[in-house]
């Protein structure tokens, strides 16, 4: 086996920014990430939907950018840009031809300095996010389904049970107070980490980040709300109705495990196990052999890029003459196959393979073909922010290695449990599932 | 944007000078049976990834039957005469391997990737797929099934419903019309079709092997011959397509989901393909047009007047035709508004040159994404794929950014001009007709369909 290291360097400025540089001259391009440690799980109640919205004000104007300019600086350079807002981070991130690299830092500074928008800024921005919304969720059929429609059944807590794309009614209430609000509190430089990747020299990209963000005075420690669950202790099911879709759908969640645990490591096997594509027990159980689903895939969502509660999730989309109870069934005869079996040997050494090869391709890959180092930026920021150890990119693939068979039988006995679950079901209205019904 | 001031930035850096941009070397060979390898080194993580095209796709076949060839590629991992569907998606895990089987218009192919140190046992796989496919019954009548509920999902989807009306109003006869089969074409798909599609395309003569990664040029050469030197296979004939519609006059194409609750806007007509000549031209007006987040388009309804949140504009190259569109998620009451926006800027693109700091940009933004595909492995396999599947230049990659600097603001006046067909610009409007109808309506005769693809009276 050939392993894989990444060359890393890592410092933090005076004020608290961190900054993670992994050099590698292969291409004449880098990437540059800055990772705010704050996403929608956490942000301020009243305001679903607000982090995702201030995301996008991020790109209306800063101190010495105005609107459009953020935008036209980074593409007359040769470059992309985009930002996500995600559970536990917000990120902005632009590749470029290395000559460009200091454009582009001098412009992520400008923003993490002072942000400049005005009321018709958040105006247009609640426009764009409105569109975003329909064209995603409301006008797509299983749209939202289950990443909206999940938490709000599966979790108690404020924080991780609602709408984070937005109600219409909270973004009409968001106003240019609550930006900037939003913006002193949490995007400050000692709750960020700020990433250079690719085409840059290690103590070149840290000298850079000293002269162009150095100067950013740190702000207080933000406070950070408590994403905490009561500990759950009943099944719970929720309906959601499909306005477009034939197929009945349904989504399961379990409640996982602490993060950077031995037990998270083993779910993350048999994850791979239950979800892997079409040789995953879902898939070729209800798919391929029963043939009771047309989709059955899921999994856990970017495993490493979360800092409080989350479900690994099945997403099946069943047959209309197959009921929502035989389908469960179905689903339950999966589950209790791990659960009294386990895995065999030689599955268990085919899940280590796979899991080893999907890593090294998230360490490289890009996002969407036009994003590279996508992946390994992602890696970095989460391992700096939620776990201060950047370095983590290098050993983090060894406990998953090292999982045994009874480990993963023994996490399918404790989390894949009725009482640690919640059910989605997405029932078309139309008249087409109707008379199939 | 025209109704704004530009305003002056003050202490942004400026470029540094630029790197030259160097692609990897590439190894070329052509097997005695007729299948083309091109290889490409990689090194930045210990895999690889490949692709194995045959240059023939549904456009081929569709005067048998729409999306055979799709069908086709889809049973090929279900079963080969060595090996179950079961035991090859083991293997594939096993190998730590992705694979993936599909066609297009114009190719099939079989796309995978896996770990370097498995290269030789993925590649037997992807050779038995392309040989020895058997076509299982029971697997046929599975996929048969998934395939119908997969057509009949895309019928709820507006982008979906919008390119399918698109494709049919601007190719007619051609089959590149053909987007995708309907319930009763897909009910109606029989096994021996597809297997006299997997034979007759699936030759090496008709192959082109591409593969980039973490593995030696030469070593992977001679793993190449042995694992695919005993095939063999002709080319099948080529066809001759029928002629395409090619509509004069602005028409409108309303497509009706009562339920909708957004319109979802494509406008498009005929275009070029990679190898003509003005092809770098088109595409430098087309980035500054609606091709990029800074392109005109996209600044004025997106950032200036809020309409949609993702409007893009597009030159599409097929093998023998390509079209050109532009597409937006708009609210309901802005259809005609946007389409006014669409219609101002092209028609300005045709009417006034482009300033040279903006044509510079624009150079800028084509010549440096280009270069992205550099820094990953499946971007390098999609550049050469591109270069081998279109027959373009060997120098392609190399002389493409010096082309794209060369441009000046008369030849995006005149690929304005000649592409931007705004008298003849077909549209398409999918939405609740009830809320769009009279919007739609002020930009020329509408005709209405429903989402079965079924014209209805007006």
């Amino acid at each position: 086996m050939k392993g894989l290291q990444i060359a890393i360097q890592s410092t933090a400025l005076k004020n608290g920014l961190r900054v993670v540089v992994a050099p590698d001259n292969n291409a004449p391009v880098v990437t540059v990430g800055v990772y705010y440690k704050i996403g929608f799980r956490l942000e301020p109640k009243g305001r679903s939907g607000f982090a995702h919205l201030f995301e996008h004000m991020m790109f209306q104007g800063s101190a010495n950018a105005p609107k459009m300019q953020h935008i036209k600086l980074i593409n007359s350079s040769g470059g992309v840009l985009n930002g996500s807002t995600q559970y536990d981070v917000t990120n902005y991130y632009e590749a470029v031809p290395s000559n460009a690299l200091e454009r582009v830092l001098w412009l992520e500074a400008d923003r993490m300095r002072a942000l400049k928008v005005d009321d018709e800024n958040l105006k247009n921005q609640r426009d764009v996010v409105k569109e975003e919304v329909r064209v995603n969720v409301l006008n797509q059929p299983y749209g939202g389904f289950p990443w909206l429609d999940m938490p709000p059944v599966a979790f108690r807590n404020w924080a991780n049970s609602h709408n984070f794309y937005g109600d219409f009614a909270d973004l009409d209430a968001a106003n240019l107070v609550d930006v900037q609000e939003f913006f002193k509190t949490y995007y400050v430089p000692n709750n960020a980490v700020l990433l250079m990747l690719g085409d840059v020299k290690a103590d070149e990209g840290i000298a850079l980040a000293e002269k162009y963000f150095g100067n950013i005075p740190a702000g207080a420690a933000p406070p950070f709300g408590d994403p905490g669950e009561p500990e759950q202790k009943e099944e719970r099911r929720g309906h959601v109705e499909e306005k477009f879709g034939t197929l009945p759908a349904m989504a399961i969640g379990y409640t996982m495990p602490a993060r950077r645990t031995k037990d998270w490591c083993a779910m993350a096997l048999l994850d791979q196990a239950l979800h892997g594509g079409r040789a995953g027990r879902m898939h070729r159980e209800l798919v391929l052999e029963k043939q009771i689903a047309v989709e059955a895939d899921g999994g856990i969502d970017d495993i490493f890029g979360y800092n409080g509660p989350t479900q690994m999730t099945t997403r099946i989309l069943h047959k209309p003459e197959i009921s929502s109870e035989a389908t469960l069934a179905a689903f339950d005869a999966v589950i209790g196959q791990v659960r009294e079996n386990g895995v065999s040997a030689d599955e268990l050494e085919q899940l280590k393979v796979k899991w080893r090869s999907d890593y090294y391709a998230t360490l490289e890959g890009g996002r969407g073909g036009y994003m590279p180092k996508y992946g390994l930026m992602h890696l970095l920021a989460c391992f700096t922010l939620f776990d201060n150890e950047p370095q983590l990119v290098n050993s983090i693939l060894d406990g998953f290695l090292a999982v045994t068979r009874e480990e993963i039988q023994a996490v399918a006995k404790k989390y894949l449990v009725p009482e640690k679950r919640a059910i989605v079901f997405r029932t078309p209205v139309s008249a087409d599932a109707k008379e199939a019904a | 944007m025209a109704t704004r001031t530009v305003e002056i930035l003050t202490g942004v850096p400026a470029l540094a000078a630029e790197r030259s941009v160097s692609w990897p070397k590439r190894t070329k060979a052509k097997l005695a049976n007729g299948l083309e390898v091109v290889l490409a080194e990689s090194h930045t993580i210990p895999k690889f990834h490949g692709e194995l095209f045959f240059r023939s796709g549904n456009a081929a076949v569709s005067d048998r039957a729409p999306g055979l060839a799709e069908m086709t590629a889809t049973m090929l991992r279900t079963g080969t005469t060595k090996r179950s569907s079961r035991q090859i998606e083991e293997d594939l895990r096993r190998l730590g391997a992705a694979l993936s089987s599909s066609a297009g218009q114009d190719n099939s192919a079989i796309a995978f990737t896996g770990l370097s140190e498995f290269a030789a046992p993925l590649l037997e796989l992807v050779n038995e797929l392309a040989r020895d496919a058997a076509f299982p019954e029971g697997e046929f009548e599975r996929e048969r099934r998934q395939k119908l509920e997969e057509v009949k999902l895309e019928r709820t989807q507006p982008g979906f419903l919008a390119g399918e009306r698109l494709r049919k109003v601007l190719f007619g006869a051609h089959p590149y019309a053909q987007v995708s089969p309907s319930e009763e074409q897909v009910a109606a798909y029989k096994k021996e079709e597809l297997e006299k599609v997997y034979r007759e395309f699936y030759t090496p003569e008709n192959a082109l092997l591409v593969m980039v990664g973490d593995f030696d040029s030469a070593a992977m050469m001679k793993t190449v011959e042995k694992v695919f030197g005993a095939w063999s296979g002709k080319k099948p004939p080529a066809k001759i397509a029928a002629q395409p519609a090619n509509p004069r006059g602005r028409k409108v194409y309303l497509v009706n989901v009562p339920e909708a609750v957004q319109a979802q806007v494509l406008v498009g007509c005929h275009s070029i393909t990679r190898k003509h000549p003005d092809w770098v031209k088109l595409g430098l007006t087309n980035s500054l047009y609606g091709g990029a987040f800074n392109s005109r388009l996209v600044m004025n309804i997106r950032e200036d007047k809020g309409y949609t949140y993702s409007p893009r504009s597009g030159v599409h190259p097929l093998r023998e035709l390509g079209f050109f569109s532009v597409s937006a998620a708009v609210r309901n009451d802005v259809v005609a508004a946007s389409l006014t926006e669409i219609f101002y800027e092209m028609d300005k693109l045709r009417s006034v040159p482009v300033p040279e700091a903006e044509l510079a940009d624009a150079q800028n933004y084509v010549s440096g994404v280009f270069s992205m595909g550099l820094a990953t492995q499946d971007g390098l396999l999609s550049q050469f794929s591109t270069v081998a599947l279109y027959e373009l230049p060997d120098d392609y990659l190399e002389t493409y950014r010096a082309k794209v600097r060369a441009v000046k603001p008369a030849d995006l006046l005149a690929s304005a001009r000649k592409y931007f067909d705004a008298a003849n610009m077909q549209i398409v409007v999918v939405g609740n007709r009830a809320q769009i109808e009279e919007q739609a309506a002020l930009f020329g005769d509408v005709e209405f369909y429903d989402n079965a693809g079924k014209r209805s009276a007006s």
